[in-house]
């Protein structure tokens, strides 16, 4: 049983850190801090804008395998294979 | 691909529509708080020749004159547009414009061709344009080149 709570509060935990980076990505670069960087130029476009067409996409894909990975770690960790 | 992995990449698209809706609220929030925003010309102006541009980032607003009918061009929709005859004693003639086709299009008959027409002469304006709540002004000479 408290295996059971243990491993399903680092999967909340998990969780809260992987939806933290979406916010911070999608909302906090690509939109609240989008004028100062797009100071800063990366291959000729503007950081700001690409985050918000393009690295936000990526970082969401980063953090869907590395969610899968944690978890996986997690359920050999819990033996909760199944 | 585990079953986390799996249920994570059927979250996703629910959290970008999610992210695509709120971005959207926040840009349209922002777009409607009233700002003054000043335009500068982008080299000479010479409204008469065709050849005056306004910017301030991404906005720019392209302004000629043809056979007295003095024509406003935006790169975005505007909701209204007005535009000021400044003589010496610094008095303003104001020339509301009126819409043509599109909100991206504003012209209205204006005395600015008569006043320089000539090569060399110089006249002061001033352009107020709004787009939801902002104000988009500027203070400019148009100078006739040839």
């Amino acid at each position: 049983m408290e295996n059971k709570e243990t491993y399903w509060s680092e999967n909340l935990r998990l969780i809260f850190i992987c939806l933290a980076i979406w916010f911070v990505v999608s909302f906090g670069l690509g939109l609240l801090l989008v004028e100062p960087l797009n100071a800063i130029r990366l291959g000729g476009y503007k950081l700001g804008f690409w985050f918000a067409q393009q690295g936000s996409i990526y970082s969401f894909l980063a953090l869907i395998f590395w969610y899968g990975a944690k978890m996986n770690k997690l359920d050999k960790k819990y033996h909760a294979e199944g | 691909m585990n079953k986390h992995t799996k249920v994570a990449f059927m979250v996703a698209p629910f959290l970008a529509v999610f992210g695509y809706i709120g971005a959207d609220f926040y840009n349209e929030h922002q777009a409607s708080k009233s700002k003054i925003v000043q335009l500068i010309p982008e080299g000479h102006c010479d409204i008469i020749n065709q050849n005056c541009v306004l910017k301030s980032g991404d906005f720019k607003i392209n302004i000629s004159d043809k056979a007295g009918v003095t024509e406003v061009n935006s790169t975005f929709p505007l909701d209204s547009a007005t535009l000021f005859l400044v003589d010496a004693l610094d008095e303003m003639t104001a020339y509301p414009l009126g819409m043509q086709k599109s909100p991206y299009y504003w012209r209205s008959n204006t005395e600015l061709r008569g006043l320089v027409s000539n090569k060399g002469e110089s006249y002061k304006l001033r352009l107020i344009a709004k787009i939801k709540g902002g104000q988009y002004i500027s203070e400019f000479y148009t100078q006739t080149t040839k």
